[in-house]
């Protein structure tokens, strides 16, 4: 009874730190600039293949997962300036020429590096519960999930780039004429957002194979995330998404299998995005105002 | 009768679409001929490529007709042409069974879907991401289907594999067969007949594409590109119409997946992936998805260029991504449209309020 209670447990962990960190990056980018990154698969990746190198050069890991994001961070800058600028808040312009650019880096990746690069050792071992074994690699990342979620929340509640950057999200024109240097902020908010996007890729690449579409495995289900969460609260979408989704997945992975997990995940995706399409956040929102007021 | 004909003219060269001059029409002219006397000329090699870039052209149309005349972009174009596994239904003789199925079956199900999304009220990128999920769906469904369990009649569905000669079925997809009694023709991929067949359902299709957008759908259809509230106002029910141009998109593709299917006799799940979904989006944009000439005319350029670059090397998929980016960033209604068509307000797309110019 207790090791099934942990399994299931453990699953709904996983599954959430799974989501978490593959979505925030895009959950920030998508909520303050109405970017849908299509790309963000390929940030990934990035972040991915240097911490791969950077670790086979002779470096202990926690340096090598932090250059695979200020790598990703660095190409992302690269990206918004030469391309994204030019398509802020069009939804559906930005989501096709993304596209298109994932289209080309991954084969490009593939054509320059190769079809593999030697993947990671997936560090810290396992310890066991009931007969079961479980990666303590696995209950580090959703260590790191929880700490990022919190950091961003720190960050755009109490620093000065925060306020500046939900200033720029609730209205461009205004903020801008008081003085926020709105440009910027995109700039800067678009480089956090690849960077979490390579670090994800990072800690990913410790336990899966690296390939040019190692990025493409995460995006959909980081653009579900995202999509069900809603934009109104970055941090608030992210967490109840997650949550919400990974509950799903994993009783249906505990009760059947892994795929009928997946797909019960995906269907509940799209049922929630038919009924609150402006995602989970907002109406967690209206529901709270309701309560205030009655 | 003189009358009718001459409204039927006036509709397929109406307003919403370019190519409206003697010049474009002679033009147009001569590459029919074209088409026709061009199996004497080439080799039967370049036939049977060209007769799969035609059937490519028809799932561009019907992403034309959704995106770029109602504005709906669908991510999961493709997918549709996988509803072709109705084409294993009939085993001997004709398949206009088949056919049936393998176009009504994805079409009830665009219905289905697009009920669900747009009568309530889903609208914009939350369309496409949902496409996407139900592509995805798709794929992982029918990736797991290897074993024998899985099977319709006795086509087995083949998981990864796919249907075809490639997977565990023995029955591979038949070629289109028409014909009454005994009088039957089989349409065979490598056949000419079979590239016949396509240039005249790409003709007809393409005129009738041509006085539907002309038409009085057609035009609600561009009103509600432009400002789906205020055809609202006016008493359309935007969610049927919506929901009309959107069966049609999927019977369009479903069309191209049973030429596609037909011409090599296989099909895999690949169709629901990002790769396969894209392309269709590329070759829409980058002509102009306001056009289907536009349309025509990039599909049938780009998938001969892509496959140029394929025997160069991997570079097809570079040169594809980086067409698009290139052409959203300069020309964002699309080269042919921008190049040879009517002046297009330079507004961005998505600032309605601005383009209220009586187009």
């Amino acid at each position: 009874m207790l090791s099934e209670g942990f399994s299931l447990f453990y699953q709904y962990a996983d599954s959430i730190s799974l989501l978490m960190l593959s979505a925030v990056g895009l959950m920030i980018i998508f909520g303050m600039m109405g970017v849908i990154n299509m790309a963000h698969g390929e940030l990934m990746l990035v972040g991915a293949y240097t911490t791969s190198v950077v670790f086979y050069a002779g470096l202990p890991l926690f340096v090598a997962i932090p250059a695979g994001a200020s790598a990703a961070a660095a190409f992302g800058i690269v990206l918004e300036r030469l391309i994204i600028r030019r398509f802020y808040g069009q939804l559906l312009s930005s989501l096709v020429v993304t596209w298109g650019l994932s289209l080309l880096l991954a084969q490009g990746f593939l054509i320059i590096i190769g079809p593999s690069i030697r993947s990671l050792p997936t560090p810290f071992g396992s310890f066991s519960v009931g007969g079961f074994s479980y990666s303590y690699y696995r209950v580090f990342m959703f260590v790191i999930a929880l700490a990022v979620t919190l950091a961003i929340w720190a960050l755009l509640r109490f620093t000065k780039y925060g306020v500046e950057a939900r200033a720029t999200m609730e209205n461009p024109a205004m903020a801008h004429a008081l003085g926020v240097n709105t440009d910027r902020i995109y700039m800067v908010t678009f480089g956090l957002g690849a960077a979490l996007a390579g670090l994800a890729g990072s800690l990913f690449a410790l336990e899966a194979p690296i390939e040019p579409t190692f990025g493409r495995n995460y995006t959909p289900i980081a653009f579900i995330t995202v999509v069900v969460g809603g934009s109104s609260d970055i941090v608030a979408g992210l967490i109840a998404s997650a949550l919400s989704l990974s509950a799903v997945r994993a009783i249906f992975t505990t009760q059947f299998n892994i795929l009928i997990g997946y797909v019960a995940m995906l269907v509940s995706a799209f049922v929630l995005i038919r009924f609150i399409p402006n995602g989970l956040s907002e109406f967690l929102e209206t529901v709270l105002n309701r309560l205030r007021r009655s | 009768m003189l009358n009718w004909f001459s409204s039927v003219v006036r509709l397929i060269n109406g307003e919403q679409e370019i190519g409206r001059s003697r010049g474009f029409w002679i033009c147009a002219f001569a590459v029919a001929v074209g088409l026709i006397v061009l199996p004497r000329f080439v080799s039967a090699y370049a036939l049977l490529n060209y007769s799969y870039i035609i059937s490519m052209v028809f799932l561009a149309l019907g992403l034309c007709l959704i995106w770029g005349f109602a504005g709906i972009l669908s991510l999961g174009q493709a997918g549709y042409a996988y509803g072709v596994v109705g084409i294993n239904l009939s085993q001997s003789g004709t398949t206009y069974l088949a056919l049936i199925a393998g176009l009504m079956v994805p079409t009830l199900f665009a219905a289905v879907l697009s009920y669900v999304m747009f009568y309530a009220r889903v609208k914009g990128v939350y369309v496409a991401i949902m496409m996407l999920v139900v592509t995805l769906l798709f794929e992982t469904f029918l990736n797991q289907t290897a074993g024998p369990q899985w099977h319709i009649g006795v086509a087995s569905l083949g998981g990864n594999n796919g249907l075809g000669r490639f997977s565990g079925a023995i029955h591979e997809p038949p070629s289109i067969t028409l014909g009454l009694g005994s009088r039957l023709i089989e349409f065979s991929g490598q056949s000419v007949a079979f590239y016949y067949l396509e240039v005249g359902l790409l003709i007809a299709i393409y005129l009738c594409l041509r006085a539907l957008v002309n038409s009085r759908f057609g035009l609600i259809l561009a009103a509600i590109r432009e400002d789906g509230a205020r055809v609202e106002s006016f008493g359309y029910d935007v969610r049927a119409i919506q929901l009309v141009v959107f069966c049609l998109g999927a019977a369009l593709a479903a069309l191209s997946g049973i030429l596609y299917v037909s011409w090599g006799n296989f099909i895999t799940p690949s169709v629901f992936g990002v790769t396969n979904n894209i392309l269709p989006v590329i070759w829409v944009a980058v002509g102009g998805r306001k056009s289907l000439t536009a349309t025509v005319i990039s599909t049938v350029v780009l998938t001969w260029l892509s496959q140029r670059f394929a025997i160069q090397g991997e570079y097809a998929f570079v040169v594809m991504g980086a067409l698009l980016v290139v052409v959203m960033m300069l020309r964002p209604e699309g080269l042919i449209t921008s190049f040879g068509g009517r002046k297009t307000s330079a507004s961005p797309p998505l600032s309605p309020g601005s383009s209220h110019d009586g187009r």
